[in-house]
């Protein structure tokens, strides 16, 4: 499954996405554990960081699974 | 409600229209967001956008479709641009169509507070405006200029040429510099898509008397009575509303009577307005004319568009090493390509081109340029190749100089192509390019054709997003470096495959690079699959 990570997010984990291996779904917290093995540097940022799957924000029932894409929401400012 | 959204890399058009609402709204509100010129204090030039394109297409919609059973609207547009963006220049435009203003207003103000709220766009980062000239540092012509820095020069330096109007045949390439909207509705009738017999579209009768055969050509507005047909060509305009086309192939004709033996449910017609609307822009400021956008002025009757003129453009080269390509060089000596690669580079750009060798000799180039037609004040744009460095026999930046031009940097801080000069004299601007092949392409790239784009009304090229399709292992260098690279499509993603490179004498690998990737200063290595910002350059220029 991809992960795509966006603004200061980028520069925690010097990319743009990664590819992560999934043996079964995941909600949102397994995710995060998942990429903290990675990314230790996120944790400092999950206060005030959303995840999305398929282009919609989760929730705490969404399931994470193969070939979703989830992506790292840190907040946005546009406009 | 009509919805229309739109996340771009180009400027917003000056002028916008609401999305058709039949004529039912009596209020059109119009909101921009413009980049100030002042970020946490500090005065900047732009701000850079970044987003999440798929998502923040899908967040805006259904934050409008939600706020609209609150405040029912007809009608929103809304531009997004991202990427880097001027300050004064629009970021966000929102337009809101409603039948009044009570619920238009209240609309567009919950939807610009929710959008900060939800939809993932982000300031990435302030561009500083450069310091006033007279401070010593960041700005003097002396100071090493990263490439942003030298960007936002060219790109505030560098100002639009007043606009031409010049018939559609001189257009192709040329920048559009007024928006362009339909004078009418296209098609201007309902038109017939088939061979056949138009007659009433609730006709219940089976035969029909034939009372007059349309061409395609031929207007002859009248009314159908029941039992009344008329033979009609395609593409031919139907004489009242309210028709249907009946195909040849279905009705058996017997002298001037038909008898249908198969109705179809389709009206075989395109409705009058079909394609577009009174009013309806047709063509924003700014685009460089594509074939297309050609067609669809010449079917809207604006025969004489206003565009940038045609640039009128110098090129000097310099070094006695240099011969013409069609010599064999002595030892020490090699064959001129600068010419031939300018030349091929500014094809895309309509222009004039005139290119002349100086000699070495800072003397003898002055009266060569002072004796010879057209004199420099004639070229919008004045390129020198060679002589860019600091050498003894260097003086691209003292013959500008000589020329009227003042240096507004003589150093970038990119690899290859550092030494390159950026001078401007009133309204003309030139460069002294560094006479490497390698070089010369990649100035052209971030540089002259951020010039050419200014100068003709256009923003500018762009850095895009790519993926590594091979490692790109190298030692880390202290200076940013545009890579040339190999651009192709693979399962819906841009893939950029590095070339082989070696020195900015390189010139074997740029003849099948079509970008430059984007590799940051002291990155010691970039792996296959990592996400890179990348210009395309050669044949993808203005993809």
């Amino acid at each position: 499954m991809r992960v795509l990570f966006f603004a200061q997010l980028k520069d925690v984990t010097g990319c743009d996405a990664i590819e992560l291996e999934l043996s079964s779904p995941l909600n949102g917290e397994q995710l995060w554990a998942r990429l903290a093995e990675q990314f230790p540097g996120l944790l400092a940022h999950r206060g005030n960081v959303r995840l999305a799957r398929n282009w919609e924000y989760a929730d705490a029932r969404t399931q994470f699974a193969h070939p979703d894409e989830a992506a790292l929401i840190p907040p946005v400012s546009g406009g | 409600m009509e919805i229309e959204i739109e996340l771009t890399h180009l400027p917003v058009a000056e002028k916008i229209f609401p999305p058709p609402t039949a004529g039912a709204h009596g209020a059109w509100l119009e909101f921009r967001g413009v980049v100030r010129g002042e970020e946490a204090g500090q005065p900047i030039a732009a701000l850079e956008y970044e987003a999440y394109p798929e998502m923040a297409g899908r967040e805006i919609r259904r934050l409008l479709e939600t706020l609209a059973i609150e405040h029912p609207c007809l009608a929103a547009r809304v531009i997004h641009r991202i990427g880097t963006i001027p300050v004064g220049e629009t970021a966000i435009y929102v337009g809101v169509a409603g039948q009044h203003r009570a619920e238009a207003l209240a609309l567009l103000t919950e939807f610009m507070n929710r959008l900060k709220q939800d939809v993932p766009v982000w300031k990435r980062r302030a561009v500083p405006a450069a310091a006033p000239r007279q401070s010593a540092g960041a700005t003097s012509p002396e100071a090493l200029r990263f490439l942003d820095e030298a960007i936002t020069e060219i790109q505030t330096r560098c100002q639009p040429l007043p606009p031409v109007r010049v018939p559609l045949e001189a257009a192709p390439g040329r920048v559009l510099r007024e928006a362009v909207c339909a004078p009418e509705d296209l098609p201007a009738h309902d038109r017939s898509t088939r061979d056949g017999y138009a007659l009433l579209a609730d006709d219940p009768a089976k035969t029909f008397q034939v009372v007059d055969t349309l061409h395609a050509a031929d207007w002859k507005p009248r009314p159908l009575k029941s039992g009344e047909a008329m033979r009609v060509a395609t593409g031919a305009a139907l004489p009242c509303d309210g028709l249907r086309v009946v195909m040849q192939e279905d009705v058996e004709r017997n002298g001037a009577t038909i008898k249908i033996i198969r109705r179809e449910a389709a009206l075989n017609l395109r409705r009058r307005g079909e394609d577009v609307r009174a009013g309806e822009l047709l063509v924003p400021a700014g685009r460089r004319l594509t074939a297309g956008q050609l067609a669809l002025l010449a079917t809207a009757g604006c025969t004489r568009p206003l565009v940038n003129p045609r640039l009128r453009i110098g090129h000097f080269t310099t070094g006695d090493e240099i011969i013409p390509p069609d010599q064999v060089p002595q030892p020490g000596q090699v064959r001129d390509s600068n010419s031939c690669l300018i030349c091929g580079l500014l094809q895309p750009f309509p222009c004039d081109l005139v290119q002349s060798h100086l000699p070495e000799n800072f003397a003898a180039a002055k009266q060569l340029i002072a004796t010879r037609e057209p004199q420099p004040a004639a070229f919008d744009l004045l390129l020198v190749s060679g002589g860019a460095s600091v050498g003894e026999k260097d003086f691209t930046r003292p013959l500008l100089e000589w020329l009227g031009f003042e240096t507004i940097f003589a150093q970038v801080a990119v690899r290859p192509g550092k030494p390159l000069i950026f001078g401007v004299n009133g309204h003309r601007v030139a460069f002294g390019l560094p006479g490497n092949p390698l070089s010369h392409f990649v100035c052209f790239h971030f540089a002259v054709a951020t010039a050419l784009a200014r100068l003709a009304g256009e923003s500018g090229p762009q850095f895009l997003r790519g993926r590594l399709a091979a490692p790109l292992n190298e030692a880390a260098n202290p200076r940013e470096t545009l890579w040339p690279a190999q651009l192709t499509m693979a399962d819906g993603e841009l893939r950029l495959h590095p070339l082989p490179w070696a020195s900015a004498g390189s010139v074997t690998c740029f003849a099948e690079a079509n970008a430059l990737l984007r590799v940051p200063a002291d990155c010691p290595a970039l792996a296959a699959g990592a996400g890179v910002d990348f210009l395309p350059a050669g044949g993808m220029l203005g993809a």
